[in-house]
């Protein structure tokens, strides 16, 4: 238990009146500083590689996705936000994605999906802003989620390069 | 329900045992224990009988063991004190008073420098391959194996995408070369079609002259595979292992009733049937007709505001102005009218409904004052001697124990087109009818239908969707005499509902006329 | 050239009263954009230059809104409630001299909708009707927050209307006249300013006009931490603006009261003879201030307690104000004038 002895007040205190410019005055001056608002639409808050954005799958520089839909992503996902149905390709790979959903309205921007991927087939983008008029439009398909590599390149080289780094600490 | 085994041999070749005399066990020490062990079985299932897991590629309990891929080596000493050393366990018969140590760093040591040779070649496409979640070269190397290989050497290129007939596609790369596949089909199919061939890091398994594979039971090489080399064309890709909800089930192809697993996506979409190991049925196996029938269980809903075209769900009567979906209690209370209307109603069973479903019917039917009778198609040409009866009716037995009498389908037509009504219950009913048959009855008969598919039948009164047999629980009796278990395996659609609680709620309805 | 006298009349209502609503609305700007500047934020600046058309885009969505009456609300009163608090508010406007006197050819207009010889009087029992719309809006609505807001706005009211009558009071007694024109004329010159010979009544008024208006730090009315938002919690759309309107023209009202009473109304210091317009800007500049220090004085104090309110007006205001009205009594009975 505290017992706080609460000041004696002064007389000057108790009238009350000077405080009252006092705190008058404090906001007066404070009146001409410059104001620190940012016009949001117009000056957005910059982002670099370290912004962890809504996940995007990458696009190789031959235009098709890396994803082969092997589901670490989906079963890393602690919001369940990733749907992922495969299905055969005659590319190399054999394997790709038919149907690759994310629900934004679920995802929580985590990135244990960036790091569950083992193919560099999605990575955390910049991208932050999410609207739209229904539920349906904010399940992001593959079309939407799709962006080519070059556009994701500083995230995919900070990855690489903080993967390097906790590999260190490891050996 | 009957129970007991068929006491008149049959046909099968996995006939109910008998109660068989107790083999004679030796006792041996396995990881410090004393057990007892079949001395007819090699070392590796006395392990697993002790619940030691000891891996395994090229061993299978269904086929002999030969000893190729080593993952299964143990110490063992001939005795306490005895010096020991490491042998493949699935090549080690028992001797008594063995001492076996699966646990021990040299044990270890072995098993690991032997994963390490098996994935010098093995391909790390994991995320591409069917098989990862269930495949046990990923389980042991997780368990086992070390995570960096030290090999310079690139792995060997072969073909990843070679068809090997309608079923299975073979990936050469991945195959670690158990064959495995190979014993399939000399120990139990008794037809050879497969064979390792070339030498060394060419080795590969293939078909005599590149023939494709025949016969009924190919899909059974994919699930023995211990790899990814073997896959289902049906599955390729379809879905990640972990995904797939497992519920134990029966297969309806045959009255062989093959213990099986239905496997579905997201708990939603059957995707695989496998089968279940049951001694006294299946043992590991079951036929490719029976492995691939997830089409009669995965009917598309019908279009946007149409009846006919696919499942056949909730309620539906015909009004003025042609069939029209209504609520369940209005429809009982119609087809309750309309049965008693008729003096004699004709009512017929599918060979599909359990052991539940045809006691509910037969208090319907003691009710009606009528018989029911089942519809029994004349065997098909898919019997064997192995697994497949030939019969297309999954609970023959047990409707023949609860007194039900068969009825060929040209029968059951010409009783149907003189009678002044007839139900038709279970699922498969029309087809097994036939539905083009069905159609052409005239207007005047009154035809009530609980069927899973909804045809266009002119004499159609009313029709009751059902639950399939992967959604709906219940027991079939095979051939032998041996309960087959159905569980909910995927949730019917809405608006259907278990057919023995229609069947009840339809006798609530013909009991108690007066109060409606 | 004739020009009849009831058009005469029309112009000056016209501007006046358009003058008060418009000041009353752009008051709902300043508002936002002191409390922004305040804390170096921008405030509105989207619909017109500088925000400025945001009332307009305001007064739109408020008249656009859906209005709800709470189902056991008393319809009539509810309905009537804002109005009878926004009226008296721009009544009062009438009496005040926004200025001298215009000399157009042979007319002199007197610069007031109405010149009437008991204007303090007028205005002191318009601006107590107001109350009315307070407690009743609170009452009608059917609510606890809305009728404990209502009881709150009506002990205020009546604890502090005490005071400032009897501020005013002395200024009457001092100045000999309830007309609101003598008042000013006779305040010519800044010497003749009655800021110096009743310098606790200023501020007993200025004081005052905060718990008059309901504004902070007195605003128990509304009270949103307690009260959710005190007498108009469930009213809506236009009819909860027509509350907002009302505070804002009591909130001018009574700063140009102030004005007058105290400042000499349209005088300009040092230059008595200014023409009649510099007059008028003289008289919005010193009723702005006082607009301004409502503004201020809200976003700079926090709420006092209902007891701590009660308190000052009973044992502190209105001793100060009876000894306030004493002195000057005996003054101008037994002073030197």
């Amino acid at each position: 238990m505290v017992i706080v002895q609460r000041k004696e007040l002064t007389l000057a205190e108790r009238l009350y009146l000077p405080e009252i410019f006092r705190g008058l005055s404090i906001t007066f001056r404070k009146f001409f500083e410059k104001p620190i608002t940012r016009q949001y639409p117009e000056e957005p808050l910059p982002t670099d590689e370290v912004t962890r954005g809504q996940p995007r799958l990458v696009v190789k520089d031959d235009g098709n996705i890396a994803c082969v839909s092997c589901g670490m992503c989906e079963i890393a996902c602690p919001a369940y936000a990733i749907t992922i149905d495969g299905g055969e390709t005659d590319r190399q790979i054999e394997r790709e994605p038919k149907r690759f959903e994310i629900d934004m309205l679920r995802c929580i921007l985590c990135g244990f999906c960036e790091e569950a991927c083992p193919k560099d087939a999605i990575f955390m983008s910049n991208e932050l802003e999410l609207a739209d008029y229904t539920r349906r439009g904010l399940i992001y398909d593959m079309e939407k989620l799709k962006r080519p590599k070059s556009a994701l390149q500083p995230r995919i080289d900070y990855v690489y390069k903080i993967n390097k780094r906790w590999r260190r600490t490891q050996a | 329900m009957s129970q007991t085994p068929n006491p008149a041999p049959s046909s099968s070749p996995n006939p109910a045992p008998a109660p068989a005399a107790k083999p004679a066990t030796i006792k041996i020490q396995v990881d410090g224990r004393e057990v007892e062990a079949d001395p007819k079985q090699p070392l590796i299932r006395a392990c697993h009988d002790q619940g030691v897991d000891v891996p395994m590629y090229c061993y299978h309990p269904g086929l002999s063991p030969v000893g190729s891929c080593r993952i299964c080596q143990v110490e063992v000493a001939a005795g306490p004190g005895q010096p020991s050393r490491v042998v493949a366990a699935c090549r080690t018969p028992v001797s008594p008073g063995m001492v076996v140590q699966t646990d021990t760093p040299k044990a270890h040591e072995t098993r690991r420098e032997c994963l390490e040779f098996l994935l010098k070649n093995h391909p790390l496409d994991c995320p591409i391959c069917d098989k990862a979640g269930e495949c046990d070269l990923q389980d042991y190397s997780f368990n086992e194996g070390q995570g960096k290989g030290r090999s310079s050497e690139p792995r060997r290129k072969l073909e990843k995408r070679k068809s090997l007939g309608d079923v299975i596609v073979l990936d050469e790369e991945r195959c670690i070369l158990c064959s495995r596949c190979v014993r399939f089909f000399q120990e139990v199919t008794h037809k050879p079609q497969l064979t390792v061939s070339g030498l060394g890091s060419r080795s590969t398994i293939a078909t005599f002259a590149d023939k494709p594979l025949s016969g009924n039971y190919q899909g059974n090489i994919a699930d023995i595979c211990p790899v990814g080399a073997l896959t289902l064309k049906p599955f390729r890709f379809q879905a990640r292992v972990w995904n797939l909800s497992k519920t134990l089930s029966t297969c309806a192809e045959c009255s062989r009733g093959c213990s099986i697993t239905v496997e579905a996506l997201r708990g939603k979409e059957v995707k695989r049937f496998r089968p279940r190991y049951n001694p006294q049925v299946n043992q590991h196996w079951m036929c490719d007709v029976g492995r691939f029938a997830y089409a009669p269980v995965t009917q598309p809903l019908p279009p946007e505001g149409s009846i006919v075209g696919g499942r056949l769900i909730g309620a539906t009567i015909r009004g003025y102005n042609g069939l029209e979906r209504v609520e369940l209690e209005s429809a009982l209370a119609e087809i309750a009218d309309l049965l008693r209307a008729s003096s004699k109603p004709l009512v017929l069973l599918s060979p599909f409904v359990t052991q539940e479903e045809a006691r509910a019917a037969l208090e319907l039917c003691a009710s009606l004052g009528v018989a029911p009778r089942f519809v029994s198609p004349a065997p098909n040409n898919l019997k064997d001697d192995l697994l497949h009866t030939g019969d297309p009716c999954p609970n023959r037995r047990g409707l023949s124990d609860l007194g039900i009498a068969p009825i060929e389908p040209a029968a059951a037509l010409t009783e149907l087109a003189s009678a002044s009504a007839a139900l038709l219950v279970g699922e498969r009913v029309q087809a097994l009818l036939g539905v083009a048959e069905l159609a052409k009855l005239t207007t005047a008969a009154r035809l009530v239908v609980l069927d899973v598919v909804a045809h266009d039948l002119a004499a159609l009164d009313a029709a009751l969707g059902v639950p399939t047999h992967v959604e709906k629980s219940g027991q079939w009796i095979n051939v032998d005499g041996h309960v087959g278990v159905l569980n909910v395996a995927v949730p019917a659609p809405a608006g259907v509902a278990p057919l023995d609680r229609t069947l009840r709620e339809l006798l609530e309805h013909c009991r108690a006329p007066a109060a409606r | 050239m004739e020009v009849p006298l009831p058009l005469i009349w029309l112009v000056k209502i016209v501007v006046i009263f358009g003058g008060l609503v418009s000041t009353a609305a752009l008051m709902s700007l300043a508002e936002r954009k002191v409390s922004a500047w305040m804390q170096y934020r921008i405030g509105p600046n989207r619909v017109g230059p500088f925000g400025l058309l945001q009332p307009l885009a305001d007064g739109v969505k408020f008249i656009f809104k859906e209005e709800l009456i709470p189902a056991g609300a008393n319809k009539f009163m509810f309905r009537l409630a804002p109005a009878l608090s926004a009226a008296p508010a721009m009544l009062t406007m009438a009496v005040i001299p926004i200025g001298g006197t215009v000399v157009l050819g042979e007319y002199s207009i007197p610069l007031s909708i109405a010149d009437v010889d008991i204007g303090v009087l007028f205005l002191l029992a318009f601006s107590g009707l107001s109350i009315y719309g307070v407690i009743l809006g609170g009452w009608a609505s059917n609510s606890k927050y809305s009728l404990l807001g209502g009881l709150r706005a009506s002990a205020q009211m009546i604890s502090y209307e005490l005071t400032l009558i009897l501020t005013i009071l002395a200024v009457v007694a001092l100045e000999g006249t309830l007309n609101l024109r003598t008042i000013s004329e006779n305040q010519q010159h800044v010497g003749e300013w009655n800021i110096w010979t009743q310098p606790l009544a200023f501020v007993l008024f200025t004081i005052t006009m905060f718990a008059e208006t309901n504004r902070h730090p007195f605003d128990f009315a509304e009270c949103e931490p307690e009260l959710v938002g005190g007498f108009h919690t469930e009213y809506s759309a236009m009819r909860f603006a027509l509350y907002f309107l009302g505070e804002y023209c009591a909130m001018t009202v009574l700063s140009c009261l102030n004005a007058t009473l105290f400042l000499g109304g349209p005088s300009v210091p040092f230059w008595p003879e200014a023409p009649w317009f510099v007059g008028i800007a003289a008289f919005c500049l010193k009723a702005g201030f006082f607009l301004f220090l409502f503004l201020w004085v809200r976003w700079s104090l926090p709420r006092m307690r209902f007891d701590q309110l009660m308190r000052l007006g009973w044992k502190v205001f209105l001793p100060l104000a009876l000894a306030n009205l004493l002195i000057t009594g005996g003054f101008i009975a037994f002073g030197a004038h």
